[in-house]
């Protein structure tokens, strides 16, 4: 019997929660105040954290994957039920402040409310957008749902770019896709350059257009102006132009219940425009088995075990894996798999697994090192990071740093240090400084490597507090 | 607004159309050249005959009537995201013949968001109107120099807004740009016209000195800027924009101080710790230069390759001198070396304190 040391409490809610993102994780709990297993926010913050969150974070003391990884664990009220047959997306309204981002998040919801598919949200309701205060770090956005025939959508909308990006990093608020709203009246404005350098920014692949006020114009060719400019423009900023789906309409007419064609028809087009463009982010399950190593046993008479909770996949015993990370690159056989004491054939993500490697010694196997898909991940040393400086409000730094600053990285159970610099080609990189507060793009170099890929997150920390939390942009080494 | 106009039939058409019907070409044209709204650019090429030169004049003239309509429009709303910009005209003692004077100015100007804060548009206007008040600011008396009443000064916001507008990438701006006259008041309003939010001029602050007289040559007057967290591209220091922004008076004092301004390296390590000193008092909480808590002067020093570990701003100032030779050991008794006078630190969105 292999002894195992598994928190039995967390396995509890796993089946029910396994297909759910990451991103819509968080939302639920920004929604419902759920309490959090396993979050970003949540590791970040021990000290702040409850008892049971404060225990999960020595043990995971790294975040999730985006964009999206590992399930929710915790409870729902019981009056609301998430269904999950559908597939969850997060998107995100982008616009000027006078085009009726607001006016069509209301409208989408209401025309979705007399299908079914929503609760209706007001306007006032919308914009109020309470300053949350997740885990610390403090959030700005509103937080609408709706589904459709196909999907459940989260819908975001975020005033600045900073409160995009911050969310971005730390997991608070994923997006998926976006709608672009411009008006008809103006066209694209100045700042919409910026909208679009964000969505590229937050790794935004697809929009969807909302050409709103197309009732206050009195000539149609203008609306042709509108779509040429922003196609253009979209093209500019290495989207597709050509294909990207624009929906001309009136959200407002589609709020007060007047002008079908110009109103709720075009919301319904929007609708079926963002189920058939935008891409739906990659489910845990489907994505290649990773399981961090958090402790490793020797059992005599049958070998080394290593335990971990599964981030994503599904590994079946008897499958070949691979162990990488902390100076090791090495593959092995997975015979065993146990849970609660109790063998198993097939271990997923969410499952706390005892995973039995074949022919592997005690002494190859630490935590911080992953067992993955063979292939499925590299072991890097340097990489660079979009990286989110806690203010000291959040519990940060109060001072400024600059390069050559040597946190430690936490990236799921690893914890590494590293030397932060800028990217090659920056300007006076020498004299350039961090505030708490500030977004940057840093490079990473850590002194052992780990394994991880472009979208996963970690965090920083320097004598026993969170000082920032990134998310890897690209590999270099 | 409504412009109502007889409509002409057309049989293939369901909507009537405009018989002198601006081509979407000149449309986008004129805009790719002013970045109005549609509506606007059809206005002004449908009032000029599609000639797109008398559109853009006609469009200036338009700017000043519903521009400023636009802008009284958007005036109540709050403006919290925005720019702190520098602009430093005259370096002080040392730069240029060698007796420069000192001319620096500091601005503020808030959006409603930080999409606009980081648009050219905008920051193109922070920038020309920190020259316009830098270019303005009276010199103090020379006398005065050490003494009493601070020599960076608020400028009045009503009289900055007057002002005519200067462009801080010299003269012969684009007509294009709708900018090229006017005051700052007008060329906010147009710059509100395009981006459709409210912008505010919330502060403004200069500081001007005439060079220090040749008589007294053992004293140097410098001035320092540093701003933080600008979205786009970089900016040379005497244009720093960003979320925070400090302008720092700096006094040198040595016997030897013309000899060691006319060598080109002691003018670049000069100006590597004033960037460092301004850095040091945006990057810190810095609440006075000394004496209090958390000041300036008590700060470990954050000067790459220059301070050592956990030295003190003043610790490291007094070394730089020595180093330098701005004070020796064989000056006796009078203390010399660099020091920060007065500076002036404001972050976007604060509370405005404004004259």
């Amino acid at each position: 019997m292999l002894r195992i040391q598994l928190a039995s409490f967390k396995a509890g809610a796993r089946r029910a929660n396994l297909s759910k993102p990451a991103s819509s994780r968080t939302f639920t709990v920004a929604r419902h105040g759920v309490l959090p297993t396993r979050s970003l926010l949540a590791t970040t913050l021990p000290s702040r954290a409850t008892p049971l969150r404060g225990l999960y974070a020595l043990k995971y003391l790294s975040p999730p994957l985006v964009p999206s990884a590992v399930p929710v664990r915790g409870y729902a009220e019981a009056s609301t039920k998430f269904s999950r047959a559908k597939p969850h997306m997060n998107i995100g309204t982008i616009g000027h402040v006078d085009h009726g981002k607001t006016t069509l998040t209301a409208a989408i919801t209401k025309v979705l409310s007399n299908l079914g598919g929503a609760k209706f949200t007001n306007y006032a309701e919308i914009d109020k957008a309470p300053e949350e205060k997740a885990r610390g770090i403090t959030i700005n956005s509103a937080h609408v749902e709706y589904e459709t025939d196909s999907r459940h959508y989260g819908h975001i909308d975020c005033p600045g770019h900073a409160d995009y990006i911050k969310n971005m990093i730390t997991g608070a608020a994923q997006m998926d896709g976006a709608i672009i709203v411009v008006s008809a009246t103006d066209g694209q404005m100045p700042q919409t350059r910026e909208h679009l350098l964000l969505a590229r920014q937050v790794g935004i692949k697809r929009l969807v257009v909302f050409v709103n006020k197309v009732d206050q114009i009195s000539d149609p060719e203008m609306l042709e102006l509108v779509d040429m400019e922003m196609r253009e423009l979209l093209s500019t900023y290495n989207f597709d132009g050509d294909n990207t789906p624009i929906v001309m309409g009136s959200a407002l007419a589609a709020l007060e219940g007047r002008n079908p064609e110009t109103g709720e028809q075009k919301i319904v087009e929007l609708i079926k425009a963002c189920d058939d463009w935008l891409e739906l982010p990659a489910r845990d399950l489907e994505k290649p088995f990773l399981m961090p190593v958090e402790d490793v046993f020797s059992i005599s008479g049958r070998g080394t075990v290593a335990t971990g909770r599964v981030e994503r996949g599904i590994a079946t015993k008897g499958a070949e894996v691979e162990v990488v990370g902390l100076g090791a690159h090495f593959k092995t056989t997975l015979t065993g798999i146990e849970m609660f004491h109790k063998e198993l054939d097939r271990g997923e993500a969410g499952d706390n697994m005892g995973a039995l490697l074949r022919g592997v010694k005690r002494e190859q196997m630490k935590r911080g090192q992953v067992i993955i898909a063979p292939g499925s991940m590299k072991p890097i040393t340097k990489f660079q990071a979009q990286i989110y400086v806690l203010t000291k409000d959040e519990g940060g730094r109060f001072n400024p740093f600059m390069a050559h600053y040597r946190p430690q990285l936490f990236l799921r159970t690893a914890d590494v240090t590293v030397g932060l610099t800028w990217p090659e080609g920056t300007t006076d990189a020498e004299e350039k400084m961090v505030m708490p507060g500030d977004n940057v793009e840093m490079v990473c170099d850590l002194v052992h490597d780990v394994a991880a890929e472009v979208g996963s997150r970690f965090t920083l920390r320097e004598g026993g507090k969170t000082i920032g939390t990134g998310i890897v942009t690209k590999v270099f080494e | 607004m409504l412009r109502v106009r007889p409509p002409v039939f057309s049989s293939l058409r369901l909507y009537s159309q405009f018989a002198e019907n601006p081509s979407l070409k000149l449309v986008a044209q004129l805009r790719k050249l002013t970045e109005v709204s549609i509506t606007k650019a059809r206005e002004a090429l449908a009032a000029s005959n599609n000639d797109v030169s008398a559109a853009l004049a006609w469009l200036q003239n338009d700017l000043a009537v519903s521009g400023a309509q636009k802008a009284a429009k958007l005036a109540h709303r709050a403006a919290g995201e925005g720019l702190v910009g520098a602009s430093v005209l005259a370096r002080g003692t040392g730069s240029g013949a060698g007796h420069g004077g000192v001319r620096a100015a500091l601005v503020e100007l808030n959006c409603e968001t930080d999409f606009v804060a980081r648009n050219a548009l905008f920051a193109r206007l922070v920038a020309d109107v920190a020259h316009t008040a830098a270019f303005l600011a009276e010199p103090a008396e020379p006398e005065s120099d050490s003494s009493a009443s601070s020599s960076i000064r608020h400028v009045p916001r009503a009289q900055l807004l007057d002002a005519p507008l200067l462009s801080a990438e010299g003269p012969a701006p684009s007509p294009a740009a709708l900018s090229s006259h006017g005051t700052v008041a007008d060329a906010i309003r147009t710059a509100m016209a395009k981006l459709g939010e409210n912008i505010v001029l919330q502060r403004a602050a200069a500081v001007a000195h005439e060079p220090v007289p040749r008589t007294r040559s053992e004293l140097g007057l410098r001035v320092a800027t540093y701003a933080h967290g600008q979205g786009g591209a970089p900016l040379p220091p005497s244009q720093a924009q960003g979320r925070v922004g400090a302008l720092a008076l700096i006094a040198l004092k040595s016997p030897r101080l013309q000899a060691l301004l006319g060598a080109s390296e002691f003018r670049g390590d000069l100006e590597r710790v004033e960037r460092a000193l301004a850095r040091q008092i945006v990057g810190f909480d810095t609440p006075a230069i000394r004496g209090e808590e958390g000041a300036l002067y008590g700060q470990p020093f954050m000067m790459p390759g220059g301070a050592l570990e956990g030295e003190t701003v003043e610790a490291g100032l007094g070394r730089w001198a020595r180093e330098k030779q701005l004070i020796l050991d064989t000056d006796g008794g009078d203390t010399g070396g660099i020091q920060v006078m007065e500076y002036l630190k404001w972050t976007v969105g604060e509370s405005p304190d404004a004259t």
